[in-house]
């Protein structure tokens, strides 16, 4: 029966621990602005309603059918244009997003963003294919290859659709399992190419452009702004991180059977600013490593050894780490994740660790302040990782640490009775969650049946 | 479930496009309004906005009045009217787009629309008529006779 | 004041218009024009089977023997149908006929008659085909409405000026009467072109001559220098070449 099970385990009329006073990390006071996933769809969502009042106050009139059908074309372009600089500038990598909105929420805001904006731009295309047809009195395909063939930069147009089209159709859940993730990624840069293609006939056809040099200039600050938000945050900041970091492979240890750990040094690492929690994207620059940049959160708070990465060997890449040599280059961007210190607003806080979830917790767990309780599951007792310093954690400042191991359950581990009874005083926690996307659900859910408020529960899930 | 939001957005973004289009007129009588200058210039004498026009011969007697360039799909188009006695006497385009080949043939499809309701024989005040070779009967039922006979 | 006079002849209606008044040397200017204009019906009519145009037509002259006002205008026909690439021909249908240089032609001469005797002021209209002279009033220039081939009793454009010479090729009334030389088949791509420019002789053939090129009439009206044309396709669209804004307003 997969029950928690605390360190040191504690019998009915058995020894009581002394608490001992919590001693912590020193904190990485997070400096820097951070922008809040609330404030920032707020700020989102004003710039949609300013597209739409440009189409406003351009139009004086919407008459018949194909003033219907050519204005809502309209709307739908300025804000499929509007919506692909958005996406973009979502994953640009902007620190302020990634350590406010977290990388994890970014990602799904730009999943969902990016299936959204397919749907607009099909309906922008046909809609104002059918408008300008009536307006002409002529047959819609008739219209169409005139639009394509007569009008300014609607070749590029053409191309960009059929490109977002595209990558629309691979992106979706069937495709993506089948062509592999490596591939995936790579083909959706493309998506590149297809703003830089379309951003010419918004301007040269778009009706609420004409002749309005101020909207053409906002326009251009828009996509200017995000394409340098682009070059600085995904180009140029990481070559510098590389050069003034100079980070390398110091030791490479095995924390359990597929399990390794690898220590990263380099210079002025606290320039890095990285709290725990966060992770970075590490490009090890070994043969057959160099060509993949692979997530994997610190598994240990920032110190004077460096910063310390745990992965587990999942796959090709994963296995090949252990080979890695010491003083090896690497090529890292980071940090990036909102999974930090900066979420907690209570005193008492509940870390659940689920499998390789345990990494970005096992930092947290020896950094946040307050009264800590670590809940570790884990398939097999074997595959807790780190169970020696989780357990000199737990001793050196008075934290509660559970294991539990074994195959689910009814009625445990995420029960929400059993949560409550493990965890007294449940509902006055701040929560964080970190494990592979079921455990993380089924977490969820029993710490909202005991009554665990949302917005204290804190979770990183890369699925998208 | 990822369908049922799919589905949510979509229904959204339909409702909220019928209700931005909706909220406009759909009359274009009701929408276009006169240009302020020639609001006025019906009752008074002095124009508002009074130019000359940019290109052209030596314009027709009145007063002319240059309108706020328009937005067309293609670009601006703005125009001036010369004003006589009351009637427009004539037209005068100073802004069309023709950067491209759609465009010219725009101009020449919409700016003969325009011209029709300017100039009938009278309010352009001609003197002459020219036009593919009348016989002597179609002589009689043209508008130079008209002209001919209101000068004999 | 204002002299006007109608006349019919060459089987279609000139309009005189002197803008003066009227004393005895312009008033015989006008009978000389006027006469002139039969003088030139009888030289030059092809609906006239004794006429020296019909005879030379048939073979029964030649060239040499005909009165010089025919040869000095076969001489312009032949070197306007090189201008025009043939598509002005000095035999339309295999026939002998020169009218579609010989009314303007004869208009011109017309017009200079009148301004020798000092009757500046005016405007001769032969069938659609205008002469204009200098302004009619002071400070204004002359008015010339361009009337419309799809809209009867209406206009497409006015042109003014003053000292110009405006030409109009069409299928108006007489239907498609202007064929393509080179193909034989009639133009269609146009319902009227409009030559504006400083000599009616050459306006005149060569409205004719742009009428049959049809769509291409525009690129070739652009190359030619001091000629603006503004036609109106058999669909109703309008178009003009570049310059034509310095005469017209649209």
């Amino acid at each position: 029966m997969a029950r928690w099970v605390p360190f040191p385990e504690k019998q009915e009329n058995g020894v009581t621990i002394t608490h001992v006073p919590s001693r912590t990390a020193p904190q990485v006071r997070s400096t820097g602005f951070v922008a809040r996933p609330g404030p920032v769809l707020v700020l989102i969502g004003l710039g949609a309603v300013a597209v739409v009042a440009l189409w406003w106050r351009d139009t004086s009139a919407v008459v018949g059918a194909a003033g219907w059908l050519t204005n809502a074309g309209r709307i739908t372009g300025l804000l499929a244009g509007y919506a692909m600089a958005v996406l973009i500038a979502l994953m640009a990598r902007v620190p302020a997003l990634e350590h406010g909105v977290g990388t994890d929420r970014l990602t799904r805001w730009h999943a969902m963003g990016g299936r959204y904006v397919v749907g607009l731009m099909t309906a922008h295309v046909l809609s104002v294919i059918w408008g300008y047809a009536i307006t002409d009195g002529q047959h819609v395909t008739d219209e169409a290859v005139t639009m394509v063939v007569t009008f300014p930069e609607m070749w590029e147009a053409t191309a960009a659709c059929l490109l977002l089209l595209g990558i629309g159709a691979i992106s979706a859940r069937a495709a993506r399992r089948r062509i592999g993730y490596e591939t995936w990624y790579l083909l959706h840069f493309y998506t590149y190419v297809a703003a830089y293609l379309a951003f010419g006939h918004q301007l040269a056809t778009g009706a609420e452009f004409a002749g309005d040099r101020a909207a053409q200039v906002a326009w251009y600050v828009l996509y200017l702004g995000v394409a340098a938000l682009v070059a600085w945050y995904r180009l140029l900041a990481p070559v510098r991180l590389f050069l003034r970091h100079r980070l390398r492979v110091a030791a490479v240890t095995a924390e359990a059977p597929g399990v390794i750990s690898i220590q990263v040094t380099g210079r002025r690492l606290e320039r890095l600013r990285a709290e725990p929690g966060q992770f970075f994207r590490w490009r090890f620059l070994a043969k057959g490593l160099w060509w993949s940049a692979n997530p994997y959160s610190l598994s240990a708070p920032p110190g004077a050894g460096g910063l310390r990465i745990t992965v587990k060997a999942l796959g090709d890449h994963s296995a090949t780490l252990a080979g890695l040599r010491p003083g090896t280059r690497i090529f890292a961007e980071g940090p990036y994740g909102a999974f930090t210190g900066r979420l907690r607003s209570r005193r008492q806080v509940l870390l659940i660790a689920g499998g390789v979830g345990i990494t970005p917790l096992r930092a947290l767990f020896e950094s946040l302040p307050g009264e800590l309780t670590l809940l570790y599951r884990a398939r097999r007792e074997a595959d807790l990782v780190f169970r020696q310093e989780l357990e000199d954690i737990a001793v050196a400042r008075g934290a509660n640490l559970h294991y539990s191991t074994g195959p689910r359950g009814p009625g445990g581990p995420f029960d929400a009775a059993v949560l409550a009874q493990v965890v007294p005083g449940l509902r006055d926690h701040d929560v964080y969650v970190c494990g592979p996307a079921e455990m993380t659900r089924a977490a969820i859910r029993a710490l909202r049946a005991a009554g665990v408020p949302r917005r204290h529960i804190h979770h990183e899930s890369f699925e998208f | 479930m990822p369908i049922r939001r799919a589905l949510l957005a979509v229904l959204a973004t339909a409702v909220g496009l019928v209700l931005l289009l909706s909220f406009k007129p759909h009359d274009v009588s009701q929408a276009a309004q006169p240009p302020a200058a020639l609001a006025q210039k019906q009752s008074g004498t002095t124009p508002a906005q009074g130019s000359t026009p940019a290109q052209g011969t030596t314009p027709a007697q009145g007063t002319t009045v240059t309108g706020d360039p328009a937005d067309t799909r293609w670009g601006p188009v703005q125009v001036a009217i010369t004003v006589s006695g009351g009637k427009i006497a004539d037209v005068q385009v100073l802004q069309a787009p023709d950067g491209n080949r759609r465009d010219i043939e725009i101009n020449d499809a919409a700016l003969p629309i325009l011209t029709q309701e300017a100039l009938s024989a009278q309010s352009a005040q001609i003197d002459t008529v020219s036009g593919a070779t009348y016989t002597s009967e179609g002589y009689t039922r043209s508008l130079q006779s008209a002209i001919d006979r209101a000068g004999l | 004041m204002t002299i006007r006079h109608v006349e019919h002849v060459m089987g279609t209606v000139f309009s005189f218009d002197v803008r003066h008044e009227a004393s005895e040397r312009i008033t015989s200017a006008i009978e000389e024009a006027v006469a002139w204009l039969h003088h030139v019906d009888a030289l030059f009519s092809t609906y006239r089977p004794g006429s020296p145009i019909s005879r030379l037509g048939r073979g029964e002259i030649v060239p040499e023997s005909c009165p010089p006002e025919i040869v000095r205008v076969l001489a312009r026909c032949a070197q306007v149908e090189r201008d025009t690439g043939g598509y002005f021909t000095l035999m339309p249908g295999g026939r002998l006929d020169p009218s579609a240089l010989v009314k303007g032609w004869a208009i011109e001469h017309a017009s200079a008659l009148l301004a020798a005797a000092g009757a500046r002021r005016h405007s001769v209209n032969g069938g659609g085909d205008v002469r204009l002279g200098s302004s009619p009033e002071p400070g204004r220039p002359w008015r010339v409405g361009i009337a419309d081939p799809l809209r009867p009793g209406t206009l497409a454009a006015v042109v003014s000026g003053t000292g110009l010479a405006v030409a109009t090729s069409g299928t108006a009334e007489r239907g498609h009467h202007i064929v393509d030389p080179h193909t034989g088949a009639p133009a269609t791509a146009l319902a009227s072109l409009t030559l504006v420019g400083y000599d009616l002789t050459t306006v005149d053939a060569y409205a004719t001559a742009a009428f049959a090129m049809g769509s291409a009439a525009r690129e070739w009206v652009e190359e030619q220098d001091e000629l603006e044309a503004f036609a109106v396709t058999s669909s109703g669209a309008v178009w003009r070449t570049s310059g034509f804004h310095r005469y017209a307003q649209l």
